[in-house]
């Protein structure tokens, strides 16, 4: 579904230009569960009064800042760093001159084990984002959350919720109970690619370890060694033929990094020539699978001490349009637009990141 | 017999689906017999230099879509490479995951009587067995 942007004056050109910076990924929270009270059904509002339950499981690991969040992030008015709408669109959207942001809601509905209220918050989150924010600055776009341990449910709420056109994803957090090429989670791609949204999935999650060696001790580890979760998903949709089964899939990787990327191509490519009898559905090198269906964002910025690195990190990826611009606002390792990405990164190929391989990602003009 | 064929052999010298390495003016084939036909092939994999000879014949997964029944055939039309499992179809030469790309070549074969026959190139002399 095609969405038309307001023009806005590129800063540095003559042009006027249809968008001139998007933002793929910001984070919207809602302040306590009683923002969600509102669009919870009856059973599920005296469920939360009798029961004190507050939120999600958060994560595992205290982050290194409260809420995981940039100081500077709480709201004047007491609230948490993304639960203002109006804050945030002053703080992020007019500071920086961006004029589509993607919100990805982290809020852990796949981590509540009953179903029925897992499912409830799921549908009561979408709901709150469409009228708290999206509806709050049209510069805001939504991503539909959704309980991966119920994908036929989920598979119903990307249908109805799609039918705004404001969300432009379904949002599924990277650390999941289990790959998700397996066949359990195939009704999310299937709902997904009938309206026609691509997936992203983002840091986080509460299925497993982030580890394939079980827990480690601190957060600096979680945060690096997130990669390991990411390959893992890659590896998994190619090789269970999620984009043989639904072709119109797309998937973007959201502060996940890149840098690991061409290394795990080789990688898989180099096994395929031995054990493709294993998934004969694939029809081509498990490498042109990752060009062809994947994206991924900027922040956490790979930062190499050599920045030519970075551009044959780029080259071997081999997709000028591969990379999408992010902040990742509120959260304290934030990418600031006009410096996280280096200056050895050419002009023309700055814009695609900033603005045009969003763009055309997500079906924005 | 024309002048570029090369005899490397006779018919029984060949024992049904297993390769046998053949070494003809210096150069060393794989030679399969499989229902009677016979396909010979350069006997070494492109990859890391393997004798495929040393290799199995066999068939392998055909396409289908993920979740479907998964199909088996080719049988015997395919030779295996004993160190990474890399697959080569016996009449091509041609691999199975990368048919544009990863092939080893092939060499025309002909049975004549009792006795088979490669054709390598013009001009290739006699064959060694």
């Amino acid at each position: 579904m095609k969405q038309t942007l307001a023009p806005a004056s590129e800063k540095g050109s003559q042009e006027r230009t249809a968008i001139s910076l998007i933002d793929s990924d910001v984070h919207n929270y809602p302040d306590s569960v009683d923002e969600l009270m509102p669009y919870l059904p009856d059973r599920w509002q005296a469920y939360i009064k009798q029961s004190g339950f507050k939120s999600p499981p958060g994560p595992v690991y205290p982050k290194g800042f409260d809420m995981a969040a940039r100081r500077d992030a709480w709201p004047p008015n007491g609230k948490k760093p993304g639960s203002d709408p109006e804050f945030a669109s002053r703080q992020l959207l007019d500071t920086w001159g961006i004029d589509r942001a993607i919100l990805n809601p982290l809020y852990g509905v796949s981590a509540v084990f009953n179903l029925d209220f897992a499912n409830a918050l799921m549908r009561a989150v979408n709901d709150w984002t469409a009228e708290k924010w999206l509806s709050a600055d049209e510069r805001w776009r939504g991503s539909i959350a959704v309980n991966v341990c119920d994908a036929a449910s989920s598979a119903e709420e990307i249908k109805r919720v799609a039918r705004d056109p404001r969300f432009v994803q379904v949002l599924l957090l990277v650390r999941s109970h289990a790959p998700y090429g397996r066949r359990e989670f195939h009704p999310i791609f299937q709902a997904a690619a009938e309206v026609n949204l691509p997936i992203g999935i983002h840091f986080g999650g509460n299925g497993n370890p982030v580890t394939a060696c079980g827990w480690p001790s601190y957060y600096i580890e979680d945060h690096t060694a997130m990669a390991q979760a990411f390959q893992a998903q890659v590896v998994s949709l190619v090789c269970e033929g999620v984009f043989e089964k639904f072709p119109q899939t797309r998937v973007c990787l959201i502060e996940g990094g890149f840098a690991w990327l061409p290394p795990l191509m080789w990688r898989l490519d180099k096994n395929y020539r031995g054990l493709r009898s294993e998934v004969p559905w694939l029809k081509k090198l498990p490498s042109e699978y990752i060009q062809e269906y994947f994206r991924a964002t900027t922040q956490p910025m790979e930062e190499p001490a050599n920045p030519e690195h970075l551009m044959q990190i780029i080259e071997m990826i081999g997709r000028d349009d591969f990379l999408l611009f992010a902040t990742d606002y509120p959260h304290w390792d934030f990418d600031a637009p006009d410096k996280a990405i280096p200056a050895i990164v050419p002009d023309d190929f700055r814009r695609r990141i900033m603005v045009e391989n969003a763009a055309a990602f997500y079906d924005f003009e | 017999m024309t002048s570029s064929e090369l005899d490397i052999g006779a018919v029984n010298d060949f024992v049904q689906g297993k390769p046998k390495r053949v070494e003809v003016n210096g150069r060393a084939l794989v030679v399969v017999r499989e229902q009677d036909e016979f396909y010979a092939l350069h006997d070494t994999c492109p990859h890391q230099g393997a004798s495929l000879s040393k290799g199995h014949v066999s068939g392998t997964t055909l396409y289908c879509k993920p979740g479907e029944s998964i199909p088996y055939g080719s049988d015997g039309q395919i030779l295996v490479c004993p160190w990474h499992g890399y697959e080569y179809n016996l009449r091509t030469g041609r691999s199975v995951f990368d048919p544009e790309t990863i092939r080893v070549r092939s060499y025309p074969l002909r049975v004549e009587g009792d006795r088979v026959f490669v054709k390598l190139d013009p001009g290739s002399g006699k064959a060694k067995s």
